[in-house]
């Protein structure tokens, strides 16, 4: 199978602070990786890995430090007309579309910008909207749509001139779960299974991308930590088990790091339930222990033992959970410091 | 009234510490006005040859048509300013998305507006006295100290009216989200029908439309006592017309105001940009 | 030939975009037909004031013509064209950057120059329209005393004038994305050339100076020989001379808006601005 994308040693740096407090943060670190043509690949890490840093390089909406890019063995900062005809990109986020136009509208601009006309275009618009089930709100304007159906459209639009490559970054972000669900359907049947098309997917939702890709590229902190299979992946951490505790109020992650018989630890919090992870050889060895110990401190809601997932052996080998996120490097504010004139 | 009064300086700091993120801003509103009327003082010299027309002091009474731009660039820079200032600071709350918290928080929105009126005022006398440095020191129009104390008062008399209009205006920015067309609009009348860049006595139309606008009442009045010389009795007529505005307009906003925001919040439109 | 269809498609798309979401906008747009013509009556009613009446000798003695309204409203009107440069034009990238389009339309395989010129043709249709429509409004309250046989080749002008204010334009659409506060240079080129170009008065009236300066700007040829082919106005030189220095001030700035937006697109994608607002 030929290599649709292939990065070499690609490193992105922005500037960071102002004036006189200057400094740089490294956004993508040396990274390579390769994707085979057909190939469903997932980079997965959390907020401020560097997922959107490395896609909008390869989209040469950014200009890298170092490092080199190909798709289908041309150079992205050297034929950029080819490679914008070979990709089609999503963005997360709400306002990615024109607000005042409808979903017709902004489709039928867009196409003109990708080269298609007259009745070839129409079709085009209609074969999509009919795929994506957004026929009956054609003609309303964007401001009405729901945050699903604007990614629909979104989606539409990378779809419009047929690539062979698609990047999708975030693709289901903010979706509720009926949305979600339609799109990763969407994305692995009709596009991957069905189009054959390339698809290189961002994501920090663990079961996403254990659900769609044949692929996964554990980002971490600018870096690509590993690539393997999701199974291949939980084979790496054999005879773990996980101890997932939800609790009420805080404990210090030391005290439980230095019982015996822990590998690693992750705490997170979601609606005022703190959750915390062990990874562990045998869970019930240690059960007794760890109830003992977090009685003390907090009030336990819950406990689980289960197999290791995708979440775990990240933070098994990175060490952090995937909804954590960097402080110094939120993605949504990458992008340099803009300086008064 | 202590609680009103920390409200009103905690809004008027936060909008300094903003403002002062853009300094450049600041440098353009006290300087480029000047540029805006130098092509009608260019357009005077080329028609009349000089700095004096005769037929502008058939109508206003000084031929120094000169001054009278000058003047009129001024007054009306401060009183945009502050007509503005406050529905455009609450159109960037909304884009900010803190109008709804600002709304929510247990404060009548009296105190926050004011804050706003102050700074903006603030931001106005910069470059108003930046102006008038310029065009008395580089264009030589002359101010004796004495007339600026009754020259005060009348902006205060004019200002208290804009700002009433100005609540209006806020009133409008909550219900019409895209309010920009009618400020545009009312921006048109103000400059069409006011003596800001010529004497609305050239024309019928705009010397009788002219009577509805505070502004043409303080310009007269600023341009009476600095060209002609005229003391703030002889003008009471002018006095009096500005504090009936005054009046009317206050008034008029204040109830405005109410009833609109009482109206956004059932309808549940505060937050929406 | 299949490319230049192309990106001529392109343009026209990126043309009825503009003039939809513009649309969406009724009493906006409709405002911004009948805004310029608020705008130029002070200008007609100052002049009227200063001289009591239509007619200067003053202004006759310098240009060869003493009808002040009819100088004045051509100068106004077609000075409207830098309206559309600096801020149809100029702020067309940052409106997409404020949508958050802005990227979804630089990842379409067309070069940016043809997305610049959809931009450019809305504008100019836009203000092309406007000036329709004031000439019927200005025509009918101030009946204008305009020379019918100087329209073509004042047609001809505008369109050469446009080049170079093109160029500008480019240059101020690139500003306004690394400039958070980029309306500030639209409006100081705006000040700026609105002096020293003759839109109200003729050059001589201006310090020597500002005179030197307004041969940087199309506007101030366009503007002149405009009034030339239109009401008689006597420049001071020839047209061909005019022309000439017209179509370099052309080749000029559209090479250095050109230039400026190429440095700016490689800076935002180095510095990774290019999506924010």
């Amino acid at each position: 199978m030929a290599v649709a994308i292939e990065v070499r040693n690609l490193t992105k740096k922005f500037k960071k602070g102002k004036r006189f407090r200057k400094g740089e943060v490294i956004a993508v670190d040396s990274v390579s990786f390769q994707i085979q043509e057909g190939e469903l690949f997932g980079l997965l890490g959390p907020n401020g890995a560097g997922k959107t840093t490395l896609v909008r390089c390869l989209a040469n909406l950014l200009i890298a430090n170092e490092g080199e890019i190909e798709i289908f063995g041309k150079s992205v900062s050297k034929d950029p007309l080819f490679i914008r005809h070979q990709l089609g990109l999503t963005t997360g986020g709400e306002r990615t579309l024109y607000w005042k136009l409808s979903g017709r509208d902004n489709l039928s601009f867009f196409a003109a910008l990708y080269g298609l006309y007259g009745k070839e275009k129409e079709k085009r618009i209609d074969y999509l909207m009919d795929l994506l089930g957004l026929k009956d709100v054609e003609n309303e304007r964007v401001e009405r749509y729901s945050s699903g159906m604007r990614q629909k459209i979104s989606l539409a639009r990378a779809l419009l001139h047929d690539p062979k490559i698609l990047l999708l970054d975030e693709p289901t972000l903010g979706l509720d779960p009926q949305f979600s669900r339609f799109i990763r359907g969407f994305i692995k049947d009709e596009l991957n299974h069905k189009g054959g098309k390339t698809i290189l997917l961002t994501t920090h939702y663990m079961d996403e991308a254990d659900e769609l890709c044949v692929r996964i590229g554990f980002i971490n902190r600018g870096k690509i930590v590993e690539v393997n299979t999701p199974s291949g992946f939980k084979r790496e951490i054999p005879h773990k088990e996980v101890l997932e505790v939800r609790y009420l109020g805080t404990i210090n992650p030391t005290s439980v790091e230095r019982m015996s018989g822990i590998e690693k630890t992750s705490i997170s919090s979601k609606d005022g339930v703190s959750h915390l992870k062990v990874i562990t050889p045998r869970g019930e060895d240690i059960l007794a222990d760890l109830i003992e110990l977090l009685r003390k401190e907090v009030k336990i809601l819950s406990i689980d033992l289960k197999e290791p997932t995708l979440e775990d052996v990240f933070i098994y080998i990175t060490g952090r959970g995937l909804g954590e996120q960097y402080e110094e490097r939120s993605e949504d504010n990458m992008g340099g410091v803009q300086e008064e004139p | 009234m202590k609680r009103d009064l920390r409200i009103i300086w905690e809004e008027f700091r936060k909008n300094l510490k903003i403002l002062l993120c853009y300094p450049v801003v600041w440098g353009f509103w006290a300087i480029f006005p000047i540029l805006w009327v130098l092509p009608l003082i260019f357009q005077g010299k080329a028609l009349v040859g000089g700095l004096n027309s005769p037929s502008f002091e058939k109508l206003t009474g000084s031929g120094n048509y000169l001054a009278f731009v000058l003047i009129g660039s001024i007054v009306s820079t401060y009183a945009m300013s502050s007509l503005w200032g406050m529905g455009q600071s609450l159109r960037e709350e909304s884009y900010w998305g803190t109008l709804e918290l600002i709304l929510t928080a247990p404060i009548r929105p009296f105190p926050i507006l004011i804050g706003k009126a102050i700074l903006e005022s603030c931001f106005a006398t910069t470059g108003a006295v930046i102006q008038a440095c310029i065009f008395t020191f580089f264009l030589g129009v002359e101010l004796s100290f004495g007339k600026i104390l009754p020259v005060l008062f009348i902006m205060v008399l004019l200002l208290l009216g804009l700002y009433g209009a100005g609540l209006a205006l806020a009133a409008v920015t909550l219900l019409i989200k895209e309010s920009r067309g009618l400020v545009n609009t009312l921006n048109w009348i103000f400059y069409l029908f006011s003596p800001i860049r010529y004497p609305v006595e050239v024309n019928p139309i705009t010397r009788v439309v002219s009577l509805a606008i505070p502004l043409t009442y303080a310009l007269f009045a600023i341009r009476s006592m600095i060209l002609l010389n005229k003391s703030i009795i002889q003008l009471w007529g002018s006095v009096v017309s500005l504090i009936l505005f005054d009046v009317a307009l206050m008034a008029g906003s204040y109830y405005v105001f109410l009833k609109v925001e009482q109206k956004v919040r059932k309808t549940g439109t505060i937050g929406m940009y | 030939m299949d490319m230049v269809m192309h990106y001529l498609g392109a343009m026209w798309a990126e043309n009825i975009k503009e003039w939809k979401i513009e649309l969406s906008y009724r009493f906006d747009f409709a405002r911004s037909l009948v805004e310029p013509f608020v705008y130029v009556l002070p200008y007609l009613l100052f002049g009227i004031a200063v001289v009591g009446g239509r007619n200067s000798q003053s202004l006759f003695n310098l240009v060869g013509t003493g009808d002040v309204i009819t100088f004045v409203v051509i100068g106004y009107l077609f000075m409207g064209f830098l309206n559309t440069a600096l801020w149809g034009m100029g702020f067309a990238l940052r409106k997409e950057q404020f949508f958050g389009t802005l990227e979804s339309v630089f990842v379409a395989p067309v070069p940016r120059w043809v997305y610049v010129g959809g931009m450019a043709l809305h504008s100019t249709m836009h203000q092309g329209l406007i000036i329709m429509v004031q000439m019927i409004m200005l025509q009918l309250i101030f009946h204008l005393l305009i020379d019918a046989s100087g329209l073509l080749p004042a047609i001809g002008v505008v369109a050469l004038m446009l080049v170079a204010l093109y160029g500008i334009g480019m240059m101020v659409a690139s500003l306004a994305l690394i400039f958070k506060a980029g309306w500030i240079i639209a409006e100081a080129l705006h000040s700026v050339i609105s002096v020293v170009t003759p839109i109200a008065y003729p050059l001589a009236v201006l310090p020597i100076f500002l005179r030197k300066a307004s041969h940087f700007f199309p506007t101030t040829y366009g503007i002149l020989t405009i009034r030339h082919f239109l009401i008689g106005e006597d420049m001071g030189f020839s047209v061909g001379t005019s022309m000439l220095r017209l179509s370099l001030l052309c080749v000029g700035w559209a090479i250095f808006g050109l230039f400026i937006f190429s440095v700016v697109d490689r800076k935002t994608r180095r510095d990774g601005t290019l999506g924010h607002y």
